[in-house]
C-alpha cells in the first residue's frame, strides 16, 4: 500500500468494493456451510415424517409387543427380512433401542471409574511433568480407530475370554485389592506422583498371580468350570460375543474423552479453594472429595454425558464385538444389536423410500437427536461451570 | 492399608505427629487413604491397556512377515508333520496340553491346522531342506522339493533343484510384472474405446497387437512343474506359475531372514489382495484411503475456514451466533453413522440419482453416480470433519490479539485486507492442525463409508491413464473397511488373522503419526502466542 494508491479515489473505491464482495462471500459461504451441516437433522426429520401417515405401519406398533405367527405370546422382534417365505417383516424398534442402551451402559460401567480415577489422580496427585505427557498419550488413545478396537475385541478378546473366563474374572476382582496392597507396601519408597508408572510392573505381577490363582479357584468354587456354574446356578448363558465384551471395548474407546473433560473440570477449580483446604489440614484426597469434586461436579457430569453420547453412536465396535443378535435380555453375557450397527448393516440393502428404509432413518434421527441434546446440555453445563469458577476466583 | 484420616479431626491428629515442615510436593503421601491408590491404579491400568493393545498390534502385525523356522515334528506313532507352532492350550478333557501347528497344504489335507498333544511328540527337528512355498491357490505348502521338471522334459533332482527354482522364480516374476502392466494399463482403455464404437483403425490395430503381445507373453511363461513331497509322504505336482514365493526358512541366517522380512513388508504394502482378501497385500486399500482423504481435505479446508472466519470475524457476536457455535461444536459429537445416512440419502440417492437421469441416461438401469462412490464418500467425510476444522480454526482466530487487527485497520486496511494479510497468515498453523486432525479422524472412519461407496474389492483404482484420469464415480478400497471385511467375511479367520493385524497396525501407525503431528503443531502454537486456547 503506497501513499499514492491509498489516496487515489478510484483505487479506494475498488478496494472498498472488493472488501464488500469478500465480506459478502464470507457471509454467504459461512451461512451456507452452517446451514448444510445443520441440514442433517432437517433431512432426517423430513424423510421420517411420511411414516406417521403411512398405511404400512402404525407408529405405536413399533414400541409395543406384537403377536406374531409362530409365537405364543406377544413379543418385541426386529426381523426386517424374514427368510422363511410367507412371514411378514417384523419391525419392533425396542430391541434395537435396548441393545444400544445396554451397550452404552456397560461401556460407561467400564469407562467411568477408570476415567474419573485417572482424572482425579492426574488433577491432584500426579507430578506435573508426567501429567504433561499423559494428556497427549490419552489423546492418542482417543484417536484409535473404532474398527481396530472392534477387531481386537471381536476376534482376539472374545475368543480369549471364551477360553480364560475365570482368569479374566479373577484378574478384575484382584485389581482393586492388589493396587491397595501396592500402595500400602511401597508408598514410603516410591513417590505418589509417579505412581501411574511404577504401578505398571505391579500390574504384571497381579496378572501372574491371577493366572496362578484362576485354575485353582475355578476347581474349588465352581466345580471346574465357571461357565457351567454360571449357566446352572445363575441361568446366564455365555455367548461368545456379548455385552460385556462390547462394554470393555467401548469403555476403552470412550474413556479418554471422559478423562479429558473431567480432568479439565477438576484442574480448573480455582487454586485458592484447594490451597485453603490444604492449609486447614485436609489431605489431598479429602480436598478432592470435599472441595474440588463438589465444585467441579457439573463438569464431571457433563464429561460422563459426552461419553454416553459417544457410546450410543459408536458403530464399528458394536458391529464387530456384539454378535448383532436383536435380543432383549438383561443377561450381560448375551449378544445385542444396536441401532447404529443395524443402520450400517441393513441400510445399503433397504429399498429407498420403503418402510424399512424409513425406520432405519428413524433410528438415525433418534441417534442424532439424543447425541445432539446430550452434547448441548453438557456444553451449557460446562459454560455455567466456567462462569462459576470465574466468580470463585473473585473476578468481576 | 491403614484406614486413617477419614475425618478432618483424624487428619489433624496425624499432621501433628509429623514434622511440621513439609513442602507441598515433597511431603509423603501418608494418610491419603485407599481411594487415592485406586485412582493412581486407574491411570496405570489405562496406560497398561493402551500399551497392551499397541504391543499386540506391533508384535503380531510385524511378526507375520518374519520367516520363522519350520519344525519337523515326529509323533509317537512315527507320523511326521512340518509346521509352525501357533499356540498351546490345555487338552479338553484330560491332563496335559496340546499345541496348534499351522501346517499349510490345504490341497493335500483339506485343512491348514493341526492340533498335537504335547505328550505324543517324540522329537522336533529343523532340517534345512524344508521349503515353504507361497502359492496363488491353496495357500502355502510346507514340505520338501523333490525335483523340478521343465516343459522340455529336463529334470533336476536333489541339490540342483532348489537353486534352479530360485532362478526360475525370478524370471517368472519379471514376466508377471510385464503381463500385469499390459493388462492393467495398456488394454482397458483400448477395449473401452473399441466397445464404445469410437475407435480409430490405429487403435484397433494397437488393441490387436497388445492382445497378441499378452498372449505371447503368457505362452512364454516358464512351464516348469515342481515335484513336491509333504513330510507325511504325499506327493504333489505343482505348476511353477502358481508359486509366488519360495523360502527355506531353516537354512536362512538372521541377516537373510531380515532381508526376507523386509521383502515381505514391502510386498504387503505394494501388492494387491489375493484369495478374497485373505492373502496378499493392501496397496489398493492404501491408495483408496489416501485418495479419499486428500479429496476430503480439498473439500473441507476452504469451507471450514470460511465458516470459522464468518463465525469469528464477520458475524455479529450475539446470542444467535453463540447458539450456532455450540451447535457446530456439538455436531462433532454426532455419531458418524448418521453422517453416512445423510450421505446415502442426499448425495447418493438424491443428487446422484438426479445426475444419472440428466447426464448418464444411456446406461441408466445401472447407476453411475446414483451409487456409492469416491466423490460421495469424500463429501460425506468432509461434512463429518467440518466441525473439527471449524473449531480448530476458530481457536486459532480467537488467539490472535485484538491489537493486531486494530493495528491493521488503523493503518487504513479494509476488513478484507486485514483478514487476508494479517489474520489468516497468523492462523495458518491452526488451520493446518484442524486439517490434520480432520484427516486423522477421516482415515479411521469406516461406518459411514459402508453406506456411501467403499468396496470389498475394487478391481480398478479410481486413477488411471484414461480421460478424465480421476474417476470420481468409482468405488474404492479402504484400509479400515479391509480390516472389517477380512475379519468378518473371510472363510478361515484364523488363517487371515496375521494379515488383519498387519493392516490394523498400518492404519494405527498412520493415524498416530497424523495425531502426533497435530499435537506438536498445537504445542508449538501455544508456545508462540504464549496463551492457552480459550475453549
Amino acid at each position: 500500500m503506497s501513499d499514492s494508491a491509498s489516496t487515489s479515489p478510484l483505487r479506494r473505491s475498488v478496494r472498498q468494493t472488493r472488501d464488500r464482495m469478500v465480506t459478502a462471500l464470507i457471509t454467504a459461504g459461512g451461512i451456507g456451510v452452517i446451514v448444510a451441516v445443520m441440514g442433517i437433522g432437517i433431512f432426517l426429520a423430513v424423510e421420517v415424517l411420511p411414516l406417521f401417515w403411512s398405511s404400512d405401519i402404525e407408529m405405536a406398533s413399533l414400541w409395543q409387543a406384537q403377536s406374531y405367527q409362530g409365537l405364543e405370546s406377544p413379543a418385541h422382534r426386529w426381523q426386517p427380512a424374514l427368510l422363511e417365505g410367507d412371514g411378514e417383516p417384523r419391525f419392533g424398534m425396542l430391541p434395537l433401542v435396548w441393545g444400544t442402551l445396554e451397550a452404552a451402559a456397560w461401556s460407561l460401567v467400564m469407562a467411568v471409574p477408570l476415567a474419573l480415577g485417572a482424572a482425579a489422580h492426574s488433577a491432584l496427585f500426579m507430578s506435573p511433568r508426567l501429567r504433561d505427557r499423559l494428556r497427549p498419550t490419552l489423546e492418542l488413545m482417543e484417536a484409535m480407530p473404532g474398527v481396530v478396537i472392534g477387531f481386537i475385541a471381536g476376534l482376539v478378546l472374545a475368543p480369549w475370554l471364551d477360553d480364560h473366563l475365570a482368569f479374566g474374572v479373577v484378574l478384575v476382582l484382584l485389581l482393586p485389592p492388589g493396587l491397595l496392597l501396592a500402595g500400602g507396601l511401597l508408598r514410603r519408597r516410591l513417590p505418589m506422583g509417579w505412581a501411574a508408572l511404577w504401578l505398571m510392573p505391579w500390574l504384571l505381577v497381579l496378572w501372574w498371580v491371577a493366572s496362578w490363582l484362576a485354575p485353582w479357584l475355578e476347581a474349588w468354587w465352581f466345580n471346574g468350570s465357571l461357565r457351567t456354574w454360571l449357566e446352572v446356578h445363575l441361568g446366564l448363558e455365555y455367548a461368545n460375543r456379548n455385552a460385556i465384551i462390547v462394554g470393555m471395548a467401548m469403555g476403552f474407546a470412550v474413556m479418554p474423552s471422559i478423562y479429558a473433560l473431567a480432568e479439565d473440570a477438576l484442574s480448573g477449580v480455582p487454586a485458592n479453594l484447594v490451597e485453603g483446604a490444604e492449609a486447614l489440614g485436609a489431605t489431598r484426597w479429602q480436598t478432592l472429595w470435599r472441595v474440588v469434586l463438589p465444585a467441579a461436579a457439573p463438569g464431571v457430569f457433563s464429561a460422563v454425558m459426552i461419553g454416553a453420547g459417544r457410546a450410543v453412536g459408536e458403530t464399528m465396535i458394536v458391529l464387530m464385538a456384539s454378535g448383532n443378535t436383536a435380543l432383549m435380555t438383561t443377561n450381560p453375557l448375551d449378544g445385542l444389536r444396536s441401532m447404529a450397527a443395524s443402520i450400517a448393516i441393513e441400510l445399503p440393502e433397504a429399498a429407498p423410500g420403503g418402510t424399512h428404509y424409513r425406520l432405519l432413518l428413524l433410528a438415525a434421527l433418534l441417534l442424532f437427536a439424543f447425541t445432539f441434546l446430550v452434547n448441548t446440555l453438557a456444553e451449557v453445563v460446562r459454560s455455567r461451570l466456567r462462569r462459576r469458577y470465574r466468580r470463585l476466583e473473585g473476578a468481576p | 492399608m491403614r484406614e486413617q484420616a477419614s475425618t478432618p479431626g483424624d487428619a489433624l491428629a496425624t499432621q501433628e505427629g509429623r514434622p511440621a515442615v513439609a513442602s507441598r510436593r515433597g511431603r509423603s503421601p501418608r494418610g491419603e487413604g485407599p481411594w487415592a491408590w485406586l485412582a493412581a491404579g486407574s491411570v496405570a491400568t489405562s496406560l497398561a491397556l493402551l500399551a497392551l493393545l499397541l504391543g499386540l498390534l506391533a508384535v503380531r502385525g510385524l511378526g507375520h512377515f518374519w520367516p520363522a523356522d519350520v519344525a519337523l515334528v515326529t509323533l509317537d506313532d512315527g507320523r511326521q508333520l512340518a509346521g509352525r507352532a501357533v499356540k498351546e492350550a490345555p487338552l479338553p478333557d484330560q491332563e496335559g496340553r496340546e499345541r496348534l501347528y499351522r501346517v499349510g497344504n490345504r490341497d493335500l489335507d483339506g485343512d491348514i491346522w493341526e492340533w498335537v498333544a504335547l505328550e505324543r511328540i517324540q522329537g522336533i527337528a529343523r532340517p534345512a531342506d524344508l521349503v515353504v512355498l507361497e502359492r496363488r491357490r491353496w495357500g502355502e505348502f510346507m514340505g520338501r522339493l523333490v525335483a523340478i521338471e521343465s516343459a522340455s522334459g529336463e529334470r533336476l533332482v536333489g541339490d540342483a533343484a532348489w537353486p534352479a527354482l530360485k532362478e526360475r522364480l525370478a524370471v517368472l516374476e519379471d514376466a508377471r510384472q510385464q503381463i500385469a502392466r499390459l493388462r492393467q494399463e495398456t488394454l482397458p482403455p483400448l477395449v473401452r474405446r473399441v466397445e464404445g464404437g469410437q475407435a480409430s483403425p490405429e487403435e484397433r490395430a494397437a488393441l490387436a497387437s497388445a492382445q497378441a503381445q499378452l498372449a505371447a507373453r503368457q505362452a512364454a511363461l516358464p512351464g516348469d512343474t515342481l515335484v513336491l513331497k509333504s513330510v507325511g509322504g504325499r506327493s504333489l505336482r505343482q505348476p511353477l506359475t502358481e508359486v509366488v514365493r519360495a523360502l527355506q526358512p531353516n537354512d536362512m541366517g538372521p541377516v537373510e531372514k531380515l532381508v526376507s522380512w523386509g521383502q515381505g513388508v514391502w510386498r504387503f504394502l505394494s501388492e494387491g489382495p489375493r484369495a478374497a482378501n485373505s492373502a496378499g497385500g493392501v496397496w489398493p486399500a492404501i491408495f483408496g484411503t489416501v485418495l479419499m482423504v486428500v479429496l476430503m481435505s480439498i473439500f473441507v479446508m476452504p469451507f471450514g475456514v470460511l465458516a470459522a472466519v464468518y463465525l469469528n470475524e464477520v458475524a455479529h457476536q450475539g446470542r444467535l451466533i453463540r447458539w450456532v457455535r455450540i451447535g457446530v461444536r456439538n455436531l462433532a459429537g454426532v455419531p458418524s453413522i448418521v453422517y453416512g445416512v445423510f450421505g446415502l440419502g442426499v448425495f447418493v440417492y438424491g443428487i446422484g440419482g438426479r445426475l444419472d437421469t440428466w447426464f448418464f441416461e444411456a446406461s441408466l438401469p445401472s447407476p453411475t453416480f446414483g451409487t456409492g462412490g469416491l466423490l460421495w464418500a469424500s463429501l460425506t467425510l468432509a461434512l463429518l470433519t467440518l466441525p473439527v476444522v471449524i473449531v480448530a480454526t476458530e481457536e486459532g482466530l480467537a488467539r490472535i490479539p485484538a491489537s493486531q487487527r486494530e493495528g491493521a485497520l488503523a493503518l487504513g486496511a479494509t476488513r478484507a485486507e486485514m483478514l487476508g494479510r494479517v489474520v489468516l497468515p497468523m492462523t495458518l498453523p491452526a488451520m493446518l492442525t484442524g486439517v490434520i486432525l480432520a484427516v486423522a479422524r477421516a482415515a479411521g472412519e469406516v461406518a459411514p463409508l459402508m453406506l456411501v461407496g467403499v468396496a470389498k474389492l475394487a478391481p480398478q483404482v479410481p486413477v488411471d491413464g484414461e480421460f478424465p484420469y480421476l474417476h470420481l464415480e468409482r468405488k474404492f478400497m479402504h484400509l479400515g473397511h479391509h480390516i472389517f471385511d477380512s475379519a468378518f467375511h473371510g472363510s478361515d479367520v484364523q488363517a487371515t488373522l496375521p494379515l488383519i493385524y498387519a493392516t490394523a497396525l498400518l492404519l494405527v501407525v498412520v493415524i498416530l503419526v497424523l495425531n502426533l503431528t497435530a499435537i506438536f503443531l498445537r504445542h508449538y502454537l501455544r508456545g508462540r502466542h504464549g496463551t492457552r486456547p480459550t475453549y
